[in-house]
């Protein structure tokens, strides 16, 4: 994304000379300066009213004119979050589509919210992977308890869970529906639409993975 | 009282309440919309109802009417340790008082049922409704067995009037005192504390403000105030000081900014309502903008010539300064009267404007800069206006005839200022409509900035 | 007593004890893995190296070693004097022992840390050990940050399974062969071993053989990395989460020291561990009493009922008072319990003298697998308690046969096990009222009429005989569950509700009580050092 930012203007845009009014008569009666309150809110009333009934109204974020409405009506219209917004959160998946968390807690301990509960489990006897890795039975996250700081991607030692979804947590009617289990966390895709995560990963039996059996030793 | 009369006085009813009613929920959706335009919002856009797919927001009237709903279907919650009766019965007697108000104001000037009776014989339209003579009163005529009384544009011709006002609007109170102490909460009672106090301090001001018009009307009648203003001058040039004072008081008996110390959001949550959900609470709500417009009748009625336009009586339209008649257009009864009634209710909802703006423009006073405005301000301002009205009105009395003829030509001169001032801006809006607004491109903020560089603001659904 | 100079500091130390016990005992710790006070010396760990000064006598003890000098770019031929293991030098009068002030040693430190690690998975986030982990702890305090070593880790079993309780991981092992030595040694099982060698080496169970028994645990207890991970903790929790109080096993009439960790976040207890007490359990628990940290949750009662059906601590007060506001108050039958804490005892005992009963007796869980090692044949925590605090209580027998005969008909009872389990439900069903204050769901529970939730040795702080007649006061973990409350606060409540007057309101002014009524030795458990 370009980011032709404009250039800082050589003065401050919003500074200005403060004067101050002679105690007169005029003053304080206060008659005159409500009067000229009332013109100001009136003027805007109209010239507003206007563009709303010719439907003149300029996008609110490029076109935020001196005295133009600069409401984004939200779920029409959305403004840009940075590239580095700390959105909900997602769980990166590995090829399979299973979960690359592999159940640390380490999220949980350095969350300062403590809003992040897993319950780790056990591989079976038998799996590759057992013995090297554990893995999320729940993964829950209350995203009301949440403050989005990004402890929890900071600590995560598997890249497994990011909050680059770019999306804000979303308005909903009940308290459960912030509560976002592994599914949900997991069918998150981060702004591009990858669920999968850049950074390489070594799954047990890989021809990238060290050696696993005993005959398979250095 | 006849069957015409019974149906008359319905019919008046339904005008003045009907109006009241809508124009409140109007007022509702104005306050929010007209207070957007002020401060470059949008507002409430969000109500929509669709027809074969088709949406209609239309600029968010539809919120007056999904609050209504959602206050219907939302919890009645009261407190446990609240005053059963009382904590019910508050938000009724908050509301009852305004609907009774507005029975003494006149909206139109009696309507000669009697000629518009015996003119249906005529041809031509302007024979069908003929004109009435300009001053006298009505005839009671006899038709085929039946009497036809002449009808009085107001629900109650009552000879107290102003009194009777002075009376209905000091109920108002009642109610909120009554909410507060029943509510069985500190912000509450906190609030109607408040409110009563205030109520007291103006009241006084607002009432006196009225003896001087009362002394140049020569009446407590509203009718008979509205017609001295039509023969005469607007009650806001004989009284300019008592206009101010009036207005400001009535605002402040409104609870509104900047007088809303009763409901300080900042200071007691909301006040004397702070407990009331659901409907109760839409109540009070709604019985504040029911106010507003009452007060704006009231206001209308008393100083901005009530139903009365410049140059426009009875029998006609006559521009005349002095003797020297300009113009004399005589014009159907019928026509004479709607035009008046039309021009009695856009006076009050010009000044339903005029009050959302001052709730947008100024902030709210401190406790003691209310008092202080009340007792040291206003109060002695209305007895000044008094005596001065009085010494005035006695040395006019005694002015002789060329005197009265003076004051007659500036009387009329103030209703050519009136019909100038209304034609200048109606120019002026219609002009300011039609011409482009030229903008200053300026992008405030690192947001904004980011958002700019990437195009402005995406109009795509919102993911998650 | 002699002594030796440990960094310029006086440790006294008896005869034939080494540096490393002497120290431990003066509560300085040297660095080690193998070496463990319950176990004999292996010396195998090579962690606790210390640097010995010669006596003003002799010439030092040095190596010569080849050192890499990087201004010249080649080996340099050096001497450096040889560090002797802590854990196996015994100590002599007068010695002069370096340990953290010696360059040597922490050389010497520095390499054994970097030395274990090469092969270490570092899989820290998914073990058990991380956060009391001694590989973690000694690697921040003296390790060598830079592991230089390029090549591939070996690859060892992971997860072997060695039986009911214990799952082995090679790859986290350093060989201290502390669990081979517990098995042989205190459990007289010597089940475990090691094979191979070098950096192929690992644990074993005999083959044909698990690791079963009644000590299993406390291999995965002595393990001091992640190598042994019990199957009843393993993935459970987070040791930085767990908070630990100090309590007292319920299991046998022993009373092992324990200490029990819990989740105050979630109120809920995850683990025991052996709390070193010489006189009573030394470092050592069995495997049931290791697993019976679990009664703080199970089989409890958390609420009131009253003939079954739950109602809340008034309205059952309410109903026990009113059934025996018609009875005789002398003719009520207490029974105290030998599952509960002296002080809900005494409270008990006292409300028995208040009411003038006639008849108290006393219940008991029925005696069971006793061993040498630790597990005494009586399965209650506070038997001798109760027996020392009311000589002339009679056993459940005598309640079960006068409630056969009828001549008692009303029973108020601190609920806990009976002999008979289950069965004495019928019995107890006899009763025309049985009020229960219980924390677990006995067939005094079953039966009862009103009972009352206490809360559970892990609620509140309990003081418990052992077989030997020592007091061990036993700290309050989790908070009280459900609406269950202290037994010697609802007893006064009772007696409050049968309109008596009782004379405690505090756990202090019990235990003040108990001190003058009891000639019973108070002593508080000598706790050593919380981790070897």
């Amino acid at each position: 994304m370009a980011q032709a930012f404009p250039k800082k203007p050589s003065q401050p845009t919003n500074a200005a000379i403060v004067v101050y009014t002679e105690d007169t008569f005029a003053t304080r009666s206060y008659l005159p300066a409500i009067a000229t309150g009332l013109a100001t809110s009136m003027q805007h009333f109209f010239e507003n009213a206007r563009e709303m009934i010719r439907g003149q109204r300029p996008d609110p974020i490029t076109e935020p004119f001196a005295e133009g409405i600069t409401t984004v009506s939200y779920p029409e219209q959305k403004r840009h979050y940075p590239e580095r917004f700390r959105g909900v959160h997602r769980l990166t998946q590995r090829d399979d589509g299973s979960p690359r968390c592999v159940a640390c807690l380490c999220c949980s301990t350095a969350c300062p919210a403590q809003c992040i509960f897993i319950e780790p489990g056990e591989y079976a006897e038998g799996d590759k992977r057992r013995g090297y890795e554990r893995f999320p039975v729940r993964f829950v996250i209350d995203e009301l308890r949440c403050i989005f700081c990004g402890f929890c991607v900071e600590a995560c030692p598997c890249d497994a869970i990011r909050m680059d979804t770019g999306a804000h947590a979303a308005p909903y009617d009940s308290r459960e529906q912030f509560i976002y289990d592994k599914d949900t966390l997991l069918s998150f895709a981060n702004r591009a639409g990858e669920q999968l995560s850049e950074n390489p990963r070594h799954e047990p039996g890989d021809a990238s993975h060290p050696g696993l059996s005993r005959d398979n030793v250095h | 009282m006849t069957v015409s009369q019974l149906i008359w006085a319905i019919v008046k009813i339904a005008i003045m309440v009907g109006f009241v009613f809508n124009m409140a929920a109007v007022l509702t959706w104005f306050d929010r919309r007209g207070g957007a335009a002020i401060q470059d919002r949008v507002g409430p856009n969000r109500a929509v109802f669709k027809i074969f797919g088709k949406e209609f927001r239309l600029a968010g009237m539809l919120h007056p009417a999904a609050d209504g709903l959602k206050f219907f279907t939302k919890e009645f919650f009261m407190p446990p340790r609240a005053d059963k009766l009382l904590f019910r019965l508050a938000p009724i007697l908050s509301m009852v008082p305004v609907l009774a108000l507005v029975a003494v104001i006149p909206f139109g000037d009696t309507l000669c049922t009697s000629d518009l009776w015996h003119a249906s014989k005529g041809g031509v339209l302007g024979y069908i409704f003929p004109a009435v003579p300009r001053y006298g009163v009505c005839a009671i005529a006899h038709v085929q067995g039946s009497t036809v009384f002449p009808v009085d544009l107001l629900v109650a011709p009552l000879d107290v009037g102003v009194l009777y006002v002075f009376a209905m609007a000091g109920q108002g109170i009642v109610g909120a005192a009554i909410a507060g102490w029943a509510s069985d909460n500190k912000f509450s009672l906190m609030g109607a504390l408040r409110a009563a106090s205030q109520m007291v301090s103006y009241e006084v001001a607002m009432g006196i403000s009225l003896i001087g018009a009362m002394m140049i009307y020569g009446t407590v009648r509203l009718d008979e105030m509205v017609r001295w203003q039509g023969e005469h001058t607007w009650g806001i040039f004989a009284q300019p000081l008592a206009f101010i004072v009036f207005y400001t008081a009535a605002t402040a008996e409104n609870k509104r900014i900047p007088f809303d110390l009763p409901e300080a959001e900042s200071e007691l949550v909301s006040g004397y309502f702070t407990e009331y959900s659901g409907m109760s609470f839409g109540m009070f709500y709604f019985a504040e903008y029911m106010e507003i417009i009452t007060v704006a009748m009231l206001t209308t009625t008393i100083f901005l010539g009530g139903y009365n336009l410049p140059f426009l009586h009875r029998d006609g339209l006559t521009i005349a300064f002095g003797d020297n008649v300009l113009l004399h257009q005589s014009m159907p009864h019928i026509w004479v009267t709607i035009f008046q009634v039309h021009a009695f209710f856009a006076k009050v909802l010009g000044l339903c404007f005029l009050h959302a703006v001052i709730r947008w423009s100024l902030p709210r006073f401190r406790y003691d800069q209310l008092m202080k405005l009340g007792w040291r301000v206003l109060l002695p301002l209305s007895l000044a206006n008094v005596v001065v009205t009085g010494v005035v009105y006695m040395a006019i009395a005694k002015g002789g005839a060329s005197l009265w003829n003076g004051l007659d030509v500036v009387a009329q001169s103030t209703q050519a200022l009136v019909a100038f001032v209304l034609t200048v801006a109606t120019l002026r809006l219609v002009v300011g409509f039609l011409r482009k607004r030229t903008h200053e491109r300026l992008i405030v903020g690192s947001a904004g900035k980011m958002a700019a560089a990437a195009g402005g603001t995406p109009v795509t659904p919102m993911q998650a | 007593m002699p002594t030796f100079k440990l960094d310029g500091k006086d440790i006294p130390f008896s005869p034939g004890e080494t540096i490393i016990g002497a120290a431990h005992k003066e509560g300085i710790e040297i660095p080690h893995y193998c070496w463990h006070p319950g176990l004999s010396i292996a010396a195998n760990c090579r962690m606790c190296l210390v640097e010995v000064m010669p006596a003003a006598n002799q010439r030092a003890m040095m190596l010569d070693i080849l050192e890499w000098d990087a201004a010249s770019g080649e080996y340099k031929p050096q001497r450096k004097p040889k560090l002797q293991p802590a854990c196996q030098m015994a100590a002599v009068e007068g010695m002069d022992v370096r340990a953290d002030s010696s360059e040597h040693v922490k050389q010497a430190r520095k390499g054994v840390q970097e030395f274990l690690l090469l092969n270490h998975p570092v899989d820290c986030p998914i073990c058990d050990q991380a956060g009391e982990c001694k590989l973690q702890d000694y690697w921040l305090e003296h390790g060598q940050y830079e592991k230089r070593m390029r090549d591939e880790p070996v690859h060892k079993p992971k997860a072997t399974v060695f039986g009911e309780t214990i799952v082995y991981d090679a790859e986290r092992c350093v060989m201290c062969t502390r669990c081979i030595r517990f098995m042989d040694e205190v459990a007289k099982d010597p089940v475990l071993d090691m094979r191979e060698r070098g950096n192929l080496k690992e644990v074993i169970v005999a083959p044909g053989r698990q690791l079963e028994g009644h000590y299993t645990l406390m291999t995965e207890h002595v393990c001091p990395v992640g190598a042994l991970t019990s199957k009843d903790f393993r993935f459970k929790a987070r040791v930085w989460f767990l908070r630990a109080a100090k309590s007292v096993c319920q299991g046998c009439a022993t009373g092992c020291n324990a200490w029990l960790d819990f989740d105050p976040r979630y109120n809920k207890a995850y683990r025991y561990r052996p709390r070193d007490n010489e006189q009573v359990n030394k470092y050592w628990m069995c495997d049931e009493g290791m697993l019976s940290y679990a009664a703080a949750h199970e089989a409890r009662v958390l609420e009131a009922s009253v003939k079954g059906v739950a109602s809340t601590p008034a309205h059952a007060l309410e109903g026990a008072a009113k059934r025996l506001a018609s009875v005789p108050q002398s003719s009520i039958a207490v029974v105290l319990s030998a599952q509960h804490s002296l002080e809900d005892n005494w409270a008990m005992l006292e409300l028995s003298k208040l009411l003038g009963a006639k008849d108290v007796f006393y219940t008991q869980a029925a005696d069971g697998y006793e061993d040498e090692i630790l597990i005494n044949k009586d399965k209650n925590s506070n038997g001798r308690g109760v027996r020392d605090l009311s000589p002339s209580a009679k056993p459940f027998g005598d309640l079960a046969k006068s409630v056969a005969a009828g001549s008692i008909k009303h029973v108020v009872a601190l609920g806990g096990a009976t002999p008979s389990g289950d069965r004495d439900a019928a019995t107890l069903g006899k009763l025309d009222v049985l009020i229960t204050i219980a924390a677990h769901t006995s067939s005094l529970t079953a039966s009862a009429s009103v009972v009352l939730p206490a809360t559970s040795w892990a609620e509140h702080s309990g003081t418990w005989v052992n077989a030997s007649g020592l007091r061990q006061v036993a700290d309050k973990a989790i908070a009280p569950q459900g609406a269950s409350e202290p037994a010697y606060k609802l007893v006064a409540d009772l007696a409050r509700a049968l309109g008596l007057e009782v004379s405690w309101t505090k756990l202090k002014e019990i235990r003040a009580a108990l001190g003058a009524s009891d000639p019973a030795p108070d002593v508080r458990s000598t706790t050593l050092t919380q981790a070897v």
